[in-house]
């Protein structure tokens, strides 16, 4: 699902480091999970909510607003479970650009 | 054509600014949180604030100082009331922006941000900008005018109230001051008093030196006589030729006569020649002097005909002397 995005060529220069900031992303919710820590874990997914979306990761986006209410909720299973189908998104995702 | 976008998140800053760059907006300044952002817009400087920034581009939730207790903070200033701010939420949620609109932002996009959406939206923002700055520079422009128009009247005014050779007052000036100072001393019960002065033997002294020394010889006296007066509201006036008049309101016959006779001595303490005069070798005047209470059943025309008279009984009397209507000096 949503395995191949089309990203505009203009942000080309910016998705490496992008993706990479997004792995540090889930190292944080993985150690904030850990530590019950549900106000970092809003307030990343809050992030990845906004931003994904935009870059041309509409996944992102969507992953990012269950992180967020899962943190909300306190479901430190539901928050593991969704940050290993980040973590496989992003390690599998096939970018083109136009 | 500065734009700001103050946002808490790196990847969200970078975005919006490289979308926007891509659209043709240059001159991006970026803040990452609110404070940031009032430091960069001056908020807090003495110095002043920043000037050009044509629109703020606010994330609605951020740590600390959230988007729209910034927005409400930034418009509190007068200098900002005219840059239009669009607040970008992640929820369309209508309190939210119902909040937003409140503060002062004139429009909203929804994360994630698509790229149509936002160039449509900035420029709206930035030609409505453009459209308000452009109005207020043509009103800057029409108070300029409206301004030099009045001073021009002012200072026309001014000099159609003057006399063009000795720089007091004219004869049409002298008539409307006058008209005013006449009913307020009937309104007031107070005496009002007219001084009427006259160069002696003026034509003579024109014929003797001729009339650019006699146009020399005007500005001199109406320079002396005008150093007597002391008060505001007192005023002397060229009456035509070599006749001078001075009003002094609130003034009896004895206060009058003194002001007359500091006139008098003024100009003869000039000290300017004058070889054609049948009673010295300078320049002197005579003075006739009435002060009068005033009712509404007398007429104006009578007190300066009163102080005429009395001038030409100082002419009568052997000149450079004061003479007082109905009083004994």
């Amino acid at each position: 699902m949503d395995k191949r995005v089309v990203i505009d060529r203009d942000l080309a220069d910016l998705i490496p480091g992008f993706i990479e900031k997004r792995q540090q992303d889930i190292a944080a919710i993985m150690a904030a999970a850990a530590a019950s820590d549900y106000e970092t874990i809003q307030s990343i997914g809050h992030n990845l909510k906004g931003i994904g979306g935009g870059y041309g990761f509409d996944r992102i986006t969507r992953l990012g607003a269950a992180i967020e209410q899962a943190g909300k909720l306190q479901e430190a299973d539901k928050v593991r479970e969704l940050v290993q189908a980040m973590k496989t998104y992003i390690e599998t995702v096939e970018i083109s650009y136009e | 054509m500065a734009i700001l976008i103050v946002d808490d998140s790196a990847d969200g800053r970078t975005l919006i600014k490289r979308l926007l760059e891509k659209h043709g907006f240059h001159d991006i300044l970026t803040a990452e949180s609110a404070t940031d952002a009032f430091d960069m817009l001056g908020l807090d400087r003495q110095e002043g604030f920043t000037e050009n920034i044509d629109l703020i581009i606010m994330d609605g939730i951020m740590p600390g100082i959230d988007g729209i207790k910034a927005s409400t903070l930034i418009k509190a200033h007068a200098h900002f009331a005219d840059v239009p701010i669009i607040v970008i939420t992640a929820t369309d949620e209508a309190e939210l922006l119902d909040k937003a609109f409140s503060a002062g932002a004139m429009d909203f996009i929804i994360k994630p941000i698509k790229q149509l959406e936002l160039k449509a939206r900035v420029n709206s923002a930035l030609n409505m900008k453009h459209a308000i700055d452009q109005r207020k520079a043509r009103e800057a422009e029409l108070i300029k005018v409206l301004e030099e128009l009045e001073n021009v009247n002012r200072e026309l005014n001014r000099l159609s109230s003057l006399d063009g050779l000795t720089g007091i007052a004219n004869r049409r000036h002298f008539d409307q001051i006058y008209e005013i100072e006449w009913r307020k001393a009937v309104r007031t019960g107070r005496e009002l008093a007219i001084l009427f002065l006259d160069i002696d033997f003026f034509k003579y002294y024109n014929d003797t030196y001729g009339h650019l020394e006699g146009d020399e010889c005007l500005k001199k006296v109406a320079a002396a006589a005008g150093s007597v007066l002391k008060r505001p509201g007192d005023l002397l006036a060229r009456y035509g030729g070599e006749e001078f008049v001075v009003i002094l309101p609130e003034t009896e016959i004895m206060g009058a006569a003194k002001v007359a006779e500091d006139i008098r001595a003024a100009v003869e303490n000039c000290n300017i020649p004058h070889s054609a005069s049948s009673i010295t070798d300078h320049v002197t005047v005579s003075v006739g002097v009435a002060a009068r209470k005033l009712s509404l059943t007398g007429k104006p025309q009578e007190l300066v005909a009163l102080a005429d008279k009395a001038l030409y009984e100082a002419k009568n009397s052997g000149r450079n002397q004061v003479k007082a209507a109905g009083a004994l000096l």
